[in-house]
Order: structure tokens, then sequence, then C-alpha cells
């Protein structure tokens, strides 16, 4: 038997093939959004936790990753909904990353800033595109939209972006300072 | 907003968030596992109603077992 048939059917031993075997690609999705390590372990437990309350729902023909990746995706926008824009994002990083000496550690917190007051949605998209540079298609897949609309959203981030910092002070060629 | 401006947006985020790590340093399953363990199927409150109800009509009309027990 298929062993998403055998999952379906509520076979443990096939969710722990299916855990081993995608427990990484879902946690690399949700970290690239949340940002925190210990946070996007957490989703992934309650992604998979999720994924296997739901078995009856999938599809033995289905795209397990794909419904996996969509489930965690929301869930990391939830958690961005609830989160203070003060936290996680503008967390430092261990160690300075190299290019530091290309942006002052003010204008970088300025950005951050700016970033994190983005409603989640557009925050989610900008991340997964412009930071991370995920194809659209993925993103859209992800988001559960068309890639038109991850394209506005990303538009939409940017632009709103554009006005916060130069509202802070930070107008054109900000990348430069 | 032209492109230029918008290839400097970019270019500010990417060196505003450092990369992460996106790999998963251990394993996951004992952590499911253990909330699967923590959240097992719940009798829902109708049920306890129904089992509630039940034992009350039971206790007080006994006759009426016979009759459910002949629908059965």
């Amino acid at each position: 038997m298929d062993l998403l048939q055998r999952f379906a059917l509520g076979e443990i031993d096939a969710f722990e093939t299916l855990v081993r075997q995608f427990q990484g690609d879902i946690y690399g999705w949700i970290v690239r959004i949340v940002r925190d390590q210990s946070i996007a372990e957490d989703l992934t437990v309650e992604t998979l936790w999720r994924i296997y309350r739901a078995r009856q729902q999938f599809r033995p023909d289905g795209n397990f990753a794909a419904s996996a990746r969509r489930i965690a995706t929301n869930l990391a926008l939830d958690h961005l909904r609830r989160k203070r824009p003060e936290q996680s994002l503008l967390a430092e990083p261990a160690a300075a990353p190299p290019s530091d000496h290309l942006l002052q550690r003010e204008t970088r917190e300025k950005i951050q800033q700016a970033f994190c007051r983005l409603p989640a949605k557009l925050q989610v998209a900008a991340t997964l595109a412009l930071v991370e540079e995920q194809p659209y298609d993925e993103i859209a897949d992800a988001l559960g939209t068309s890639v038109g609309a991850v394209k506005l959203r990303v538009f939409r981030a940017v632009r709103i972006l554009r006005k916060q910092l130069n509202h802070l002070g930070l107008g054109p060629g900000v990348a430069r300072t | 907003m032209t492109e230029h401006d918008d290839r400097q947006i970019r270019e500010a985020l990417k060196q505003s968030f450092p990369p992460v790590d996106t790999e998963l340093r251990r394993d996951l399953w004992p952590a499911v596992l253990r909330k699967l363990d923590v959240h097992p199927a719940r009798v829902p409150w109708y049920d306890w109603a129904l089992i509630g109800l039940s034992t009350s009509v039971f206790v007080f009309f006994p006759q009426l077992i016979l009759v459910f027990a002949y629908h059965l």
C-alpha cells in the first residue's frame, strides 16, 4: 500500500516516515518567514500535528509537500500577525553579517522596523520574494494564491516600505548608506 | 517608483536581514509524538451529555432498559 494511503488510514509508522522525509523542508520554509530557529521548530511541530489531524483529507495521489508547505505558511502568517513588531525580526544576529560595513546599524534597524510594520501578508510575500529570493510560483502555491497576487503584494510592500523609509529620513540611495 | 528605487529597496532589505540557517539541526519526531500524546482524541461535550441523559433516564425509568435492549 502507498505511504500516503497508509498515512490517511492513521498508520503511525507511515506518518513517522513522512515526518522524517519532510520535516527539514517544512522547517526551512518556516524559518525563512519567521527568521527565528526556535519559533520555526515549534511551528514545524504544530504543522506536522495539524497534518496528522487532517490525515483523512489527504488524497493518496496528492502532493504532500505542497499541502504541508501551505499549512506551514498559514501558521507562520498567524505567528507574524500575533507577535508585536518589536519581536524576533529585530533580534540581532549572533555574529555581524559580513556585509555589515555596507549598512550602518541604525539604518538597518530602521529598515527592520519599517518592514515589521507591514501587514503580515505583505511581509511574508516580501520576505520570501525579496530577501530569500524564492520563486514566485512556489510562494504563490504556499500562500494559496496566484503569481500575480504575490507580485502585487511584493509591489505594495515595496511601495509602503519606500514611504516609511522616506518618512524616517532614509530616502533614495538607502542601500548605500 | 522607478526600477532603480525598487532595486535599492531589495538591496537594503537583503543587507538588513542576515541570512538564516535553514538546516534543521534536530529530529522533531519525538516532539511531534509528544504533541500527539498531549492531544488524545477527546470525547465531545454532546457525547457526555447524551451519556448523562441516558443514565438519568435508565435510573428513573428502569423499564425503558428493556425497550432499549429490544431495539438493539
